[in-house]
């Protein structure tokens, strides 16, 4: 039997799928984290019935007319898919609205549960609610649950009553009499007396101590937080303890440990391999494989601990904060406030963070979002930056953050000329969300999450990086006629030649080396091959640790070994973080645009972008360290003034748009 | 369109004042929601934002309004805190 689970946004509805699953899907404290149905089967722990329940996760919705796009989900699925009980997941705090929706839920003919969830929320705000009166005017069984605890948190008695009213008729408490849905104001009426009823309901039924529209001290956190000139800063130290935490302080501390045992391991091969295997083979099992994954692996806890961190922050009810932080500068770039939701969750991985634009109402809004995401370094770039940051930084705290605020740069920038090529500066949408109670994150949910991505990192590594790593070790060690290339002739490799025509291209930012431009390009596939590629072509396993490199790669000047200047690896490190994600990434925006045009122009614009960034990078920091423009200043220029010609003609283009649109409606006026 | 305009002209709203003109906790009836928007107003519906229905400001955050109605809080710009009448 199929069990669907409906309710309003943030009510919780992962989090109570989640308990009754075992499953870990993504949840956070805002409204419009789930944007796609998931299933699961319920646990036998819960199930005491012999039969099979699957449960169903919808996104939140308020009412069963819908406004954004994951709402269709919802109303399709509980319209067309038939499920055999819905469980209305009711947020025991706001009774008031989330009612409305119940009652449009029992006029479906399929039976309800109410999950009246969150009532230690509304337990310590000492509001009672009397939940077997709240039965008997709704006509269908109601459950407490408090989803966020693991015993005693009214599950059990939920499935339980689930099986119960399986095939039952329940009447309708309320029956709206016949509406005309093609006359909007008989809908209006209708809906009307829905939310008369509902309130007569409620007025029965709770009895609250402190009044809905008193001020908090939730309220006072707002002020300060979200406060004219106090929030920008506020959120910026936010995600800079973020970054700096796992990236500077705990994550290393972990990863050096981390690394010495894959170092222990390497040397462990290489003694049970012995002499009497061929050199090639040898080469390929320790250079390629366990020396590729190996360093990409190394990140990991530096990632996990990102993971976590960001975890925290969605769970405690500040993104929405932030949201409205953001909202009136993001506005005044065409986008808005909604479209910081997906930026922060595109720094741990840009495929949910562009999958979250589709709480974005307007279109052109969304595209630009989801268009613009992907310029937010995730945690596949981490160790990209990391690596660089260690080796020609000395770790500077400062690379790694100069980075996210170079990238909100770019999607600032990004979405100004976005907006005037489309030429809708002149319009506007409006801006409305919902501010969730703020609650003290849970550690062990945090853990859990970073459990599954760490799970889902190990398996990447284990996969698709271990198979590049392994293309690309083969492609370095043999020349087009299949022979092994000799040493001191490694320009005749197949990767060299495949790579070499990029690498051309790439003089003009300072990093003209078929190596470089090869690691480039796998990264493609995955953000974390182009630190598997480096390893592979320059035969160093060891990223992290550079003290324990003398014992592999016989020096410890990873640095000399690439052949890079330090402006020209800050180049390269901008050139890797601001063109195109990975072709997963771009898959997810392909979904979301829904337009063929917009994904290309977004993609060109990503290529766009990131030369243009790594080119000014390069020069103007060679000028300024040497005096002079570095290699290939004047092709370059070349190509990065056509590329900005074409997107000024574009924006010129779009401005006669919006003059047009402006005269049109002034006619229609 | 001519008659939806001149019935906007008419209409009773001029007399109303907007809600970013509200003050701070006082308690209002929203007397009407004045877009042309339809799906924006009956988004705001289902929230139980609609005349009749009373709305709290509590806080001016950064050119957005955090307003109360029913048992949530919400935060709306200033562009439709200007379309909903009180």
């Amino acid at each position: 039997m199929k069990v669907a689970l409906t309710g309003n946004p943030n009510s919780g509805k992962t989090t109570l799928f989640n308990a009754i699953t075992g499953k870990i899907e993504h949840v956070g404290n805002w409204a419009g984290v789930t944007v796609d149905k998931k299933e699961g089967d319920i646990k036998k722990s819960l199930n005491k019935s012999s039969l099979s329940m699957t449960a169903v996760d919808l996104p939140g919705a308020y009412s069963m007319s819908p406004f954004t796009s994951e709402e269709n989900i919802t109303r399709d699925f509980v319209k067309n898919e038939k499920p055999d009980v819905l469980i209305n997941i009711v947020d025991s705090t706001n009774l008031n609205r989330s009612l409305f929706f119940t009652t449009q839920l029992l006029e479906l003919g399929i039976p309800v549960v109410v999950a009246l969830n969150k009532t230690d929320m509304s337990r310590k705000k000492k509001t009672v609610l009397d939940v077997a009166r709240l039965s008997k005017a709704l006509n269908c069984p109601v459950v407490e649950t408090v989803s966020t605890k693991s015993s005693q948190n009214g599950l059990e008695e939920l499935i339980l009553k689930v099986v119960e009213v399986r095939g039952s008729a329940q009447s309708v408490p309320y029956i709206s009499e016949k509406v005309d849905f093609s006359q909007a104001q008989s809908v209006q009426s209708s809906d009307r007396r829905r939310y008369d009823f509902v309130k007569e309901l409620v007025g029965k039924v709770e009895t609250r101590k402190i009044k809905s529209n008193q001020q908090t001290r939730q309220d006072a956190v707002d002020r300060v937080v979200a406060n004219k000139w106090l929030g920008i800063p506020v959120f910026m130290l936010v995600m800079w303890s973020v970054f700096s935490i796992s990236q500077t302080h705990v994550g290393p501390l972990f990863a050096d440990i981390l690394v010495g045992w894959i170092d222990g391991f390497y040397v462990l091969v290489e003694s049970l391999l012995g002499g009497d295997v061929s050199p090639v083979l040898k080469a390929l099992l320790l250079d390629g494989i366990i020396g590729g994954v190996g360093a990409v692996v190394g990140f990991l806890p530096l990632i996990m601990v990102l993971f976590f961190m960001l975890a925290l922050l969605e769970d405690c009810g500040y993104m929405a904060r932030v949201a409205l932080v953001m909202d009136r500068f993001f506005k005044k770039v065409g986008l808005s406030g909604k479209s910081i939701i997906p930026m922060v969750i595109g720094t741990g991985c840009a495929i949910p963070g562009v999958m979250a634009t589709r709480t974005i109402k307007n279109e052109r809004q969304r595209r630009t979002t989801a268009m613009l995401t992907p310029f937010m370094p995730c945690g596949a770039k981490l160790p990209v930056i990391a690596l660089f940051a260690g080796i020609f930084f000395n770790d500077a705290a400062w690379v790694g953050t100069s980075m996210y605020f170079l990238a909100i740069g770019i999607i600032i920038l990004g979405a100004l000329i976005v907006v005037r090529i489309t030429g809708e500066k002149n319009a506007r949408s409006y801006f409305i969300l919902e501010l969730p109670e703020y609650r003290f994150p849970s550690f062990k949910r945090a853990a859990v999450s970073t459990m599954s991505r760490a799970k889902a990192f190990i398996i990447k590594a284990g996969t698709i990086i271990l198979l590049c790593n392994a293309a690309v070790q083969i492609m370095q060690t043999f020349n087009w006629q299949l022979q092994v290339v000799a040493e001191g002739a490694e320009n005749t490799s197949i990767l060299a030649s495949i790579s070499s025509p990029f690498a051309f291209v790439l003089i003009p930012l300072g990093f003209g080396a078929w190596q470089l431009a090869a690691a480039a390009i796998t990264g493609f596939i995955a953000k974390e091959n182009i630190v598997g590629t480096l390893a592979v072509v320059f035969s160093i396993t060891n990223f992290i640790d550079t003290e324990e490199l003398a014992l592999i790669s016989g020096s410890a000047d990873v640095a000399g070994i690439m052949g890079l200047t330090t402006v020209a690896a800050l180049s390269y490190l901008v050139f890797n973080l601001f063109t195109p994600p990975c072709f997963a990434a771009i898959g997810a925006m392909n979904s979301e645009m829904g337009d063929k045009k917009w994904l290309w122009a977004g993609i060109g614009f990503q290529f766009g972008m990131g030369y243009v960034a790594s080119f000014l990078t390069y020069q103007i920091g060679s000028l300024f360290s040497t005096g002079s423009f570095g290699q290939g200043f004047i092709p370059g220029l070349v190509l990065v003034s056509t590329l900005v010609g074409y997107v000024v003609y574009l924006m010129k283009k779009g401005d006669s748009k919006t003059s047009l649109k402006l005269s049109v409606s002034a006619k229609g006026v | 369109m001519s008659n939806a305009y001149a019935n906007l002209f008419e209409n009773e709203n001029t007399f109303f004042k907007t809600l970013s003109e509200a003050d701070v906790n006082v308690e209002y009836v929203i007397q009407d929601i004045d877009t042309e928007d339809d799906e924006m107003k009956s988004f705001l519906f289902s929230l139980g934002c609609f005349k009749g229905e009373t709305l709290t400001v509590i806080s001016i955050l950064a050119e957005n309004f955090v307003i109360s109605i029913k048992d949530g809080r919400y935060s709306i710009d200033s562009d439709l805190a200007e379309v909903i009448l009180i």
